[in-house]
């Protein structure tokens, strides 16, 4: 350990480096952690804002428009994949609501509110009415009845898939967040959607399920369309529907990843030159040290173990400035709506930890060969 | 005759691939234990090359170095610090303390490089601090001392892995004459109480004087290898002081 030993006296005597040096580990740790965090934290706001109030997996009839049997089979085939946090079966119809000469295609999904709630959260999500999906309610977004003067209690009437009108009253008017949803989707109940699609008590228009990891969405939905109990049904799943989005998060993540790579980079660059001068500026004293006999691999050693010593204190200060800046983004987020809680990711910052230990112990090879090339007649006869 | 701790046969040292210096030619002579040797010879003349041959600092372009018996010239450079670790101590006209450390921590340097436990090492490294008269400055920075001071931490550095032979360049080189003398009292007390062969390289044939045997060094060439007969045996009182007269072994 005496390579060690002289390694932090080395360190302990050359403050100003040695603080310049950890400052630069921990600003480049800092900015991966913090980047690391924001990238996966933005990435998981926007699917969840996307599809974590939707079906991330729904089984349907394999011809459109045919009801699928909501089977004891059926239910066991779903209940027996672990991903599977919760199941709604739903019916769903389209309707149209005119008004004069306008007229505007709604969505109608009907269910058991209760269950409804596990997918869409609507309860949660109302600006104005209350939560209830009596036989005759139906609930409707903000942006359809700000466009045409709805307020919870007025009567909706909408043309049904049949061509009949049927009037139903609105009890709740939810905000989903996106205009699109709120202008173009209802919720009625069940038992009216069974009535106006004519469905026996299982028949449902699809069978939609919520995984615990969204990304599993493939393999569940291989798995689930190999079961024999779903024979004769369709199995789709959220990503083969959103591939543009995909697309978006992976070019997202690969230009996280470029800026990280060279954040990591031009920390090694500035250890790698920081540690070559340090290694010119010990040369005297390398060179006494093997006079007196200290072999090659050892004296290399002392600017392996100074960097290492930089790399774990500048990446534990690294990930605190880390940390420091997430706790600031989520303290601004509280006054700005705009802004998304970015969560620490555990894993990440363990990761980033490890890797700034590496970069600065990497960076020390070029130093450490020198030194343990070194003669030690170069400082002798020099003097 | 015991076996001889250094043996250099016809060491040569030439510097330069274009233009080439000899720096030394054909240099042989042998060393037995607990010899009190001087180098002397002009600026230039090749007696600090000829040291750090010997000293396994630098290798030679011809000839070898035999320590203690075995052929050390083509060694591995790992064996060469090994030896050099444990055969050798190095007192040099700079000093070469480590300025980082406090002069307990240099005395202790060679011994921790040979593997052993501070623990362990510390009596052995303040009996050569006290040897030396240094107790009192143990804790201080190498750099806060006096250039006396600093070679006398250099000497105790030296001694402290106990080496067969003491290699000096130019020791008193940046001292005054009271630490001139008092270096050399310290070098001839160690030699005659702890057995230290010395070679003391030197351009001062005053200095010289007070040495048994005077290796003269010109134009790279050993010039003359003589027994000192005139050597002050009430200062150096070694019994090589009594020994026979001069000697031409060599030219």
């Amino acid at each position: 350990m005496l390579s060690l030993g002289i390694a932090a006296r080395f360190l302990r005597k050359s403050p100003a480096q040695s603080i310049l040096i950890a400052a630069g580990i921990a600003v480049g740790i800092g900015v991966q952690v913090f980047l690391g965090s924001l990238i996966t934290s933005l990435q998981s706001s926007l699917v969840d804002q996307t599809i974590g109030h939707s079906p991330q997996i729904v089984v349907a009839a394999a011809t459109d428009g045919r009801p699928v049997t909501y089977t004891a089979g059926v239910r066991k085939a779903l209940a027996s994949q672990q991903q599977i946090t919760n199941t709604v079966p739903q019916r769903s119809f389209s309707a149209i609501y005119r008004r004069g000469g306008l007229s505007a295609p709604l969505q109608v999904v009907g269910g058991d509110l209760p269950q409804l709630d596990s997918i869409y959260d609507v309860s949660s999500r109302l600006s104005a009415g209350s939560a209830r999906l009596g036989p005759n309610d139906v609930l409707v977004g903000k942006e359809f009845a700000t466009r045409y003067g709805f307020a919870p209690g007025d009567k909706l009437t909408l043309v049904l898939p049949n061509g009949t009108t049927t009037d139903l009253t609105i009890s709740g008017v939810f905000d989903f967040g996106s205009s699109a949803t709120n202008t173009a989707m209802a919720f009625v109940n069940g038992g009216f959607a069974a009535s106006v699609l004519r469905y026996g008590a299982d028949q449902y228009s699809s069978i939609g399920s919520q995984l615990s990891d969204v990304f599993a969405s493939k393999t569940v939905a291989a798995s689930l369309a190999a079961e024999p109990a779903l024979h004769g049904m369709k199995v789709t799943e959220w990503q083969a529907q959103n591939t543009s989005l995909l697309s978006a998060l992976k070019s997202q993540s690969a230009s996280s990843y470029m800026i990280q790579f060279f954040v990591l980079v031009a920390v090694a660059l500035g250890i790698a030159s920081t540690l070559a001068i340090s290694a010119v500026q010990k040369t005297r004293q390398i060179g006494i040290l093997k006079a007196m006999g200290m072999q090659d691999r050892r004296s290399g050693r002392i600017f392996l173990w100074q960097a290492f010593i930089l790399g774990v204190v500048g990446a534990a200060v690294g990930v605190g400035v880390g940390l420091a800046l997430i706790a600031s983004f989520t303290l601004l987020g509280r006054h700005n709506a705009a802004l998304f809680p970015i969560k620490p990711q555990v894993g990440f910052t363990v990761l980033s930890f490890m890797v700034g230990v590496l970069v600065a112990s990497a960076s020390s090879l070029i130093s450490a060969r020198r030194t343990s090339r070194l003669d030690p007649i170069e400082v002798i006869q020099n003097g | 005759m015991a076996e001889p701790l250094l043996e250099a046969v016809g060491l040569g040292k030439t510097y330069g691939d274009r233009v080439k210096t000899v720096a030394l030619r054909d240099v042989s002579f042998s060393l037995q234990p607990g010899e009190f040797v001087s180098v002397i010879g002009q600026s230039g003349s090749g007696k600090s090359t000829l040291l750090n041959l010997i000293g396994l600092l630098d290798a030679p372009t011809t000839g070898r170095v035999m320590l203690a018996g075995e052929d050390v010239t083509s060694a591995p450079r790992a064996r060469r610090a090994e030896r050099r670790n444990r055969l050798i101590g190095f007192v040099f006209q700079f000093h070469y303390l480590l300025p980082e450390f406090s002069v307990l921590d240099n005395v202790l340097m060679p011994g921790r490089i040979a593997g052993g436990r501070t623990s362990a090492l510390l009596p052995q490294a303040k009996e050569a601090l006290a040897l030396l008269g240094l107790e009192e400055l143990e804790d201080k920075s190498a750099n806060d001392l006096s250039g006396g001071q600093k070679q006398r931490v250099a000497i105790a550095r030296a001694l402290m892995n106990r080496p067969a032979l003491i290699l000096a360049d130019e020791p008193t080189g940046n001292l005054d004459s009271e630490n001139t003398k008092t270096v050399y009292e310290l070098f001839r007390r160690f030699n005659r109480e702890l057995g230290t062969a010395f070679i003391i390289v030197t351009h001062d044939r005053a200095v010289a004087q007070q040495t048994d045997r005077i290796l003269e060094v010109q134009d790279g060439r050993l010039r003359q290898d003589v027994r000192n007969p005139y050597v002050d045996s009430t200062v150096v009182g070694s019994a090589a002081a009594a020994s026979s007269a001069a000697t031409v072994v060599a030219g």
